[in-house]
């Protein structure tokens, strides 16, 4: 992953609110989503089954060493081969040596955001390898050169006239903005790549332990081709993307396309974990599940952010989130964006790296209530802001702005001084006067406080203060409170 | 067991606050992998009334017509054939210039007999038998093909196609347009009768779970039907089968 400085998420951030094509596709994104998930959980005829789903996910995390033991057993007992990733680089340089050892020419692509993370991409790039995303989002996003912004809609930010010139550029078709037309062109050009590509690599929406087969969702088919014609499969896996049984399989899955997108079940879901048997006469030779840890254990041990891992990764949160609907997924500067972006992102690769993701959110507290399993996003937001503002050892976190906290411990001492307080307020409101505008607020700030209104307005400070006012009005005639007694207190 | 393998489980053994060099297994956790118990929903399952089914074919009706899949209930087998003919016969192929039919080596397919039908017309009908090498090329040159799958979910609007011998994965997939023969005591009411059917399979090789015809609408959200799997979907609900009910299921 890219490290997002400051001013990255902030230009990506102020780029995407003046993008009047983003603003149009995320509005019309969360209007049909967001409120149909909302809608979807309240009408949801099992009430318990979110609430079922989280308890088995947290159960399977506190016994995750059995159960992907047990998942690496029947997965080899398929005659498929695991491999455990403890790195990034471990699981690329795996994947790259099954590519070589197989003389792979040409890899197709299911999509998946953990190969995004661990960026197996460039690796088998280097070593000549064709690499083709076939979800057709990612493979518009892959021919301009471009980045995702959506987990599920990765190409929401462009419209259909910028994928009409983009087609007319690299596939050498007519001119249209015909969505079909240019669906079409698309699946002529990826069926020829499915058909004769060497390797499908494909992520893994949930593993299930007890029958050693790994599942994938599509709506489009490009996953069920690319686990099929190719002669190698390798399955990326973040460890955490493990159920136990077919039973909690069922309810995890049912979860994860309702909150994606309303659907009972995606148009296809994939079940396999091992190469095709001698009987059958189509499937993989060989099948590699490539389990990856890459930082996910540190978020395991912390039981502050372990409750991140129980995420299906459905994209919900996306679809709700008022800061992701105005800034779009580009300015978190990562594979994961929105709310879970927000938290995951810097645990897999760095707090400070990635300070403003959790600052740019409102904690508003919608991701908590349409996330399917109900993940307290707002509530780890807010401690990694605590480990920005304080430093934290165990996340090898530094304090993020130490001017920031001078200036805190400043206004602790005024506002803990009445009288130094009451003064500085007397003398701000003198001082403000040339400053406020028409409209009664202060527009524009000088100094380090012009940041402050370069988007917004600052109220003055008032004519008199809440203070004086109930000194005035209420002083001398105050009501006795009624006492009220708890049993407790009898 | 293989060096980093060892050095994965023990740093989640340290995540997890245990002693590093643990041996815990699932044999201490029952619970952990602990089966329901599902005798009630395959009670249920297998004593349906006719007029249940005819309920449940109902739902699926109204399932299948949201997702864009084409329902046909046909009263025989001989119905069935000539609804499958009129499909092949009114449809053109997207790539290629030849009309080339793949079915999957199934009773319930060859009951068709479609070979027979075609005998004046350029139609070329394969089926996918284990021992033919050439299946890769016939699939591909396929522009429809036509499957049993071995469970039908009426909530969904599901069919579950299993992979077993002479039945690839690539029959339901590769071609334009996707013809599935259920039969009506192989509906289930949903998910939940679906997993506990496949439980009772034993061990399961791939397996599919297919609900419509392939889509996307990741250009401007607009849907569009024909991705990369088949554009077309047919669903034909043949009559129970003569044998015991759920046969599929062994037994």
């Amino acid at each position: 992953m890219k490290t997002s400085s400051p001013s990255t998420y902030r230009e990506a951030a102020v780029a995407g609110i003046d993008s009047a094509q983003l603003q149009k596709s995320l509005q019309g994104l969360q209007n049909r989503f967001g409120k149909g998930a909302m809608e979807l959980w309240a009408g949801m005829a099992d009430q318990e089954m979110r609430d079922r789903v989280k308890e088995s996910r947290m159960k399977t995390f506190e016994h995750l060493d059995i159960v992907l033991a047990e998942l690496a057993k029947n997965v080899r007992a398929r005659g498929g081969q695991v491999h455990f990733a403890v790195t990034a680089q471990d699981a690329v340089n795996y994947t790259l040596a099954v590519a070589k050892k197989n003389e792979v020419k040409r890899v197709v692509k299911g999509k998946s955001m953990t190969s995004m993370e661990v960026d197996i991409d460039p690796a088998l790039e280097q070593e000549g390898i064709e690499v083709v995303e076939t979800d057709l989002g990612e493979y518009i996003i892959q021919l301009a050169g471009d980045r995702p912004s959506h987990i599920i809609a990765p190409c929401i930010h462009l419209n259909r006239n910028q994928i009409g010139r983009l087609f007319t550029d690299k596939l050498g078709i007519d001119f249209t903005e015909d969505p079909p037309t240019l669906t079409m062109a698309a699946r002529k050009a990826l069926r020829e790549k499915l058909l004769t590509a060497d390797m499908g690599l494909t992520g893994c929406n949930l593993a299930c332990a007890e029958t050693g087969m790994i599942s994938l969702v599509s709506n489009e088919g490009n996953i069920r081709m690319a686990t099929t014609m190719p002669r190698v499969v390798v399955a990326l896996m973040g460890m955490e993307r493990v159920v136990a049984t077919m039973a909690e399989h069922r309810e995890t899955l049912q979860l994860l396309t309702r909150g994606a997108a309303l659907q009972k079940l995606s148009t296809y879901v994939s079940f396999l974990g091992g190469p095709a048997s001698k009987d059958d006469p189509d499937g993989p030779r060989e099948f590699h599940l490539v389990i990856i840890d890459n930082g996910r254990s540190r978020i395991l041990a912390d039981p502050e952010f372990r409750e991140v891992l129980a995420c299906i990764r459905c994209g919900a949160c996306l679809n709700i989130c008022p800061v992701y609907g105005k800034i779009g997924g580009h300015a978190y500067n990562s594979p994961y964006c929105g709310p879970i972006g927000a938290v995951v992102t810097p645990l897999l690769d760095g707090i400070n790296k990635h300070a403003d993701l959790c600052k740019g959110e409102t904690l508003c507290g919608a991701c908590k209530d349409i996330c399917p399993v109900k993940n307290d996003l707002p509530r780890m937001l807010s401690a990694l802001r605590h480990k920005l503002a304080y430093g934290s050892d165990r996340w090898n976190t530094r304090q993020h702005n130490p001017a920031e906290a001078r200036a805190f411990r400043v206004w602790r001492l005024l506002v803990t001084r009445p009288f130094l307080y009451r003064t500085l307020i007397g003398l701000g409101r003198i001082v403000q006067r040339p400053f406020i505008g028409k409209e009664g607020t202060i527009r524009k700030m000088a100094g380090i406080a012009a940041g402050w209104t370069a988007g917004r307005d600052l109220p003055p400070v008032a004519r008199r203060t809440f203070h004086q006012l109930w000194k005035e009005k209420y002083a001398g005639n105050r009501p006795t409170a009624p006492t009220i007694e708890t049993p407790e207190e009898k | 067991m293989m060096e980093n393998e060892y050095f994965f489980l023990r740093n989640i053994h340290k995540a997890l606050g245990l002693a590093p060099d643990n041996d815990r297994s699932k044999e201490q956790y029952p619970e952990l992998f602990a089966a329901p118990d599902t005798r009630k929903i395959l009670h249920r399952v297998r004593n349906r009334t006719a007029e249940e089914r005819n309920e449940l074919v109902e739902l699926l009706r109204t399932n299948a017509q949201a997702l864009g899949i084409h329902l046909h209930p046909a009263e025989s087998e001989a119905d069935a054939a000539a609804i499958v003919v009129e499909i092949i016969r009114s449809r053109e192929p997207e790539f290629s210039h030849t009309k080339h039919v793949i079915l999957h080596d199934h009773p319930d397919v060859a009951a068709l007999q479609l070979w027979k039908r075609f005998t004046r017309e350029a139609v070329t009908v394969h089926t996918t038998f284990s021992s033919d090498h050439e299946l890769r090329e016939k699939t591909i040159a396929s522009f429809i093909g036509i499957t049993a799958p071995a469970i039908g979910v009426a909530e969904s609007a599901t069919v579950i196609q299993l992979t077993r011998p002479g039945q690839p994965r690539s029959t339901s997939l590769v071609p334009s347009i996707h013809i599935a023969l259920l039969r009506r005591d192989k509906l289930v009411a949903d998910l939940e009768e679906a997993y506990t059917l496949l439980r009772e399979e034993g061990r399961l090789d791939s397996m599919v779970f297919i609900s419509g015809p392939s889509k996307t609408a990741d250009i401007e959200a607009q849907m569009v039907h024909g991705a990369h799997g088949p554009r077309e979907v047919h669903l034909i609900i043949l009559p129970s089968s003569a044998g015991p009910p759920m046969a599929a299921t062994g037994d």
